[in-house]
């Protein structure tokens, strides 16, 4: 980009920078510029951005043993002194718990071929450490390999995958997320596309325990939402004593169940709902577990589609069937049967979730093969704006053939 | 090793800390013990504190930060910390008195403990200014500065009806998570992009070759959403133009081409409200614009700072408990919202989108009139 108009002379465009960075250190909120003083990051480049009101960076390339994961940038030619900021995606932890040994490690690794500084968390959900230089790369690569991890996730490929917590701190998980998360990212497959970018964009996977939906798996191009089918269970007994505890109150849950499903008997002291009307937003479950519990058919909900970044914007996942607690193998499968469409299809760009509105939801589903529980079959609200289409010619017969039918049936 | 085999950590028994092991998936109860708090107790009767602190804009942090982090964890906690989703540090432990403890030396050293229930869960953002070649708007700098004026909030001195969470991206892409937020603040041109023609060839086809295919086969036509990048002919030369009242600012173009570049002057924020994921209340949904453009003026953006501070406070003063910001506009209509809020009026196409669609990204297919619409707005 170029550079700003009005952008002051070098000297005091630093000295100004500095100015804005000492604002930003202020206040009792963690500070990024603070952190970032204790590192080798060129902190100059970033202040004189924020002046500029223009990001300081462009593109630069890095030659490392990796095909993705790996990215550059490289000063613009209006920022003074200049400076290059090249960075690693690093494979989080399952759950990304962080033994304080394993941190250490890459502690260490970041300090000797890294600035020393490590976005723990970047919103791929993959860790992110800056590399010294260019030439250390590959170095840096083999020690995180001793370490136990590895650097891979960007570009139009399968990024790092996403879980919540799931079962090792949550009560509310319906089905083994971090399990699955692991199992996904041991498959041979998934593996290498993970590695190798091949799609026509980037494609995102990820595992939420429950419909509070904490992976934020709605927004996944293909998302795993645990759930489970009809009403939430009662236990009578449980849940009076909770009640004289005044730790559950029947009369909340009744007017703030989302389906309006509960209803309150208060002679009997019993708590009805009714499972056709649950719609699975976990008020009751929270507010008087264990007592109320998830009903135990457990299922999966699958999603597909949902992103943030496309051609027709922001969108969350449409829903496409359901699968088993245990069933992580079909899940694998799903994967790719739910790719192979859009990566023939698709332009350069386009996510799924474009391409499925730009294809129609139910010839997706069509097409990528997907034959679930309560996979969604008929279009349940016909379309009232696109009239006429191309028929193939044995859709053209059946009608005719209906038409030959009704005019013998009512005798014309 | 060839390049394509990846060394990825896998293995659950490795990582997760012994107590956590031994009661997997055997919770039964939660408890909270002021914000920050939280205390899983096990059908085998361990009990889990878990301390809860927000990190950097970004989540940031230097290896020394880092390394004292983990000396916590050995010292008082079980040897191990976790990383949230949300961009927060958890500390684990095994006793309320330890984790109050924990509690103590992280707010020593700047980090503030809380988030859970009504609160402030955490403020995402994107790297943008750090990193980032077509960020708009520096998001870590917009979130140090929310960061600072809804600390209370996080740290529970002043309460929420329900949970809070902040998005800030510092374009349309959306990297800090997208736009199923309770507020997300995404960064805007403002006015459509100007070309710089010397940098186009380096992402147009050759003349020659550009001459005969044809015009939606070009990447470039073809990325931008709404027709505003056309073929032009004069004479020989066939020319890249862009149709200003089509576009809508979404950066796709740039995002794939270096040559589209924006005047900072024009540059600003958009506000959405009302997003979520979970499945309480009205379920999930994608955010509104509340606010179309804004000022982002760095270091402190007093601007956005004072509109997600009155959108707080409406929330504060009329929702019911446990009430989302998001069940709470549904409840009280858009509208009413709007009023409350006392924005300015705003285009109509925002109050009666879809809500699949009801984003400042709302459009539709090369060559529908709605973006017209958009423009012409008053
Ligand atoms: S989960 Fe939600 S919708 Fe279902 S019964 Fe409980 S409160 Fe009602
Ligand atoms: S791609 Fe988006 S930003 Fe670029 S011209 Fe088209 S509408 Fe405008």
């Amino acid at each position: 980009m170029a550079a700003p108009p009005n952008l002051p002379p070098p000297d005091k465009l630093l000295e100004m920078a500095e100015q804005y960075l000492k604002e930003l250190e202020k206040g009792p909120w963690p500070s990024h510029v603070a952190e970032m003083r204790k590192t080798g990051y060129p902190l100059h480049v970033y202040g004189v951005g924020l002046v500029a009101r223009k990001s300081p960076w462009g593109p630069s390339a890095v030659k490392a043993k990796r095909l993705t994961g790996v990215l550059a940038r490289i000063a613009r030619d209006w920022v003074p002194k200049g400076g290059e900021e090249v960075h690693f995606r690093v494979f989080h932890t399952p759950g990304r718990f962080l033994p304080t040994s394993y941190l250490r490690g890459i502690i260490k690794v970041a300090r000797e071929y890294g600035i020393g500084l490590v976005e723990v968390v970047g919103q791929t959900g993959a860790m992110v450490i800056n590399v010294k230089s260019k030439e250390v790369g590959d170095a840096m690569i083999e020690a995180l390999r001793q370490v136990g991890t590895d650097v891979g996730g960007s570009g139009d490929a399968i990024r790092e995958l996403n879980t919540c917590v799931g079962p090792a701190l949550c009560e509310f998980a319906l089905y083994d997320t971090l399990k699955w998360f692991t199992e996904f990212r041991k498959d041979k497959k998934i593996h290498d596309a993970i590695a190798v970018p091949g799609f026509p964009y980037k494609f995102k996977i990820k595992f939420s325990g429950c419909p509070m939906d904490c992976g934020r798996a709605n927004r996944a191009d293909l998302g795993f939402i645990g759930t489970w089918k009809g009403a939430p269970e009662v236990d009578q007994e449980l849940l009076r004593k909770k009640i004289e505890a005044g730790e559950a109150d029947p009369n909340d849950l009744v007017s703030k169940c989302a389906g309006g499903a509960i209803s309150w008997d208060a002679e009997k002291k019993e708590l009805k709902i009714d499972g056709s009307r649950c719609k699975k937003c976990m008020y009751c479950i929270r507010k008087a577990y264990p007592a109320i519990k998830p009903g135990k058919e457990r299922r999966v909900a699958v999603l597909v589609g949902g992103g943030s970044k496309g051609r027709y914007g922001p969108k969350l996942g449409w829903f496409v069937g359901y699968l088993k607690p245990d069933e992580v193998q079909k899940g694998i499968e799903l994967v790719f049967k739910v790719i192979e469409p859009w990566d023939k299809e698709a332009q350069a760009k386009v996510r799924i979730g474009d391409y499925i509105l730009m294809t129609g939801l139910y010839q997706f589903i069509e097409k990528a093969g997907i034959q679930l529980e309560d996979t969604p079959k008929l279009v349940e609200k016909l379309p009232d704006n696109v009239p006429y289409r191309v028929l193939p010619e044995e859709e053209r017969k059946k009608y005719a053939q209906f038409a030959e039918e009704l005019r013998r049936a009512v005798g014309i | 090793m060839s390049a394509i085999q990846l060394n990825i950590p896998n293995e659950l028994d490795k990582f997760l800390p012994d107590i956590v092991k031994r009661n997997y998936g055997k919770w039964k109860e939660r408890k909270f013990h002021g914000p920050g708090i939280i205390e899983h107790i096990s059908e085998t009767g361990e009990r889990v504190f878990t301390v809860k602190a927000a990190l950097p804009p970004n989540a940031r942090v230097s290896v020394d930060t880092l390394e004292k982090f983990a000396d916590i964890a050995d010292k008082l906690g079980v040897g191990a910390l976790r990383i949230t989703i949300a961009g927060n540090v958890e500390f684990i432990t095994d006793s309320l008195d330890k984790a109050l403890k924990i509690k103590e030396e992280l707010e020593k050293l700047g980090f503030p403990v809380g988030g859970w229930g009504g609160a402030l869960w955490g403020i995402n953002t994107c790297t943008a200014f750090l990193t980032c070649q077509i960020a708009v708007i520096d998001a870590p700098s917009i979130g140090k500065a929310l960061g600072d004026a809804l600390k209370p909030y996080f740290t529970g001195e002043e309460k929420l009806p329900a949970k809070l969470r902040v998005f800030i991206s510092g374009c349309p892409s959306g990297c800090a998570g997208g736009t199923a937020i309770d507020i997300a603040i995404v960064g805007m041109w403002g006015a459509p992009p100007k070309i710089r023609e010397e940098v186009l060839p380096l992402c147009m086809p050759p003349p020659k070759a550009l001459a005969k295919i044809p015009e939606s086969q070009v990447f470039l036509v073809q990325v931008c959403p709404t027709g505003a990048l056309t073929l032009r002919r004069e004479g020989e030369k066939i020319k890249l133009v862009l149709v200003g009242e089509k576009c809508i600012n979404c950066g796709r173009c740039k995002d794939n081409c270096d040559a589209f570049d924006y005047d900072p002057k024009d540059v600003g924020a958009a506000i959405l409200i009302g997003g979520k994921m979970a499945n309480t209340g009205v379920g999930p949904r994608l955010a509104r614009v509340l606010i179309p453009w804004i000022p982002a003026n760095p270091p402190r953006y007093e601007e956005i700072v004072a509109v997600v501070k009155k959108v707080i406070d409406v929330w504060k003063t009329h929702g019911k408990p446990g009430e989302r910001l998001a069940d709470f506009v549904e409840r009280i209509g858009w509208a009413k919202f709007v009023e409350l809020v006392g924005a300015p009026k705003m285009a109509a196409q925002y109050l009666w989108w879809p809500d699949a669609a009801r984003t400042y990204l709302t459009y539709r297919a090369r060559g529908e009139v709605i973006f017209k619409g958009f423009r012409d707005a008053p």
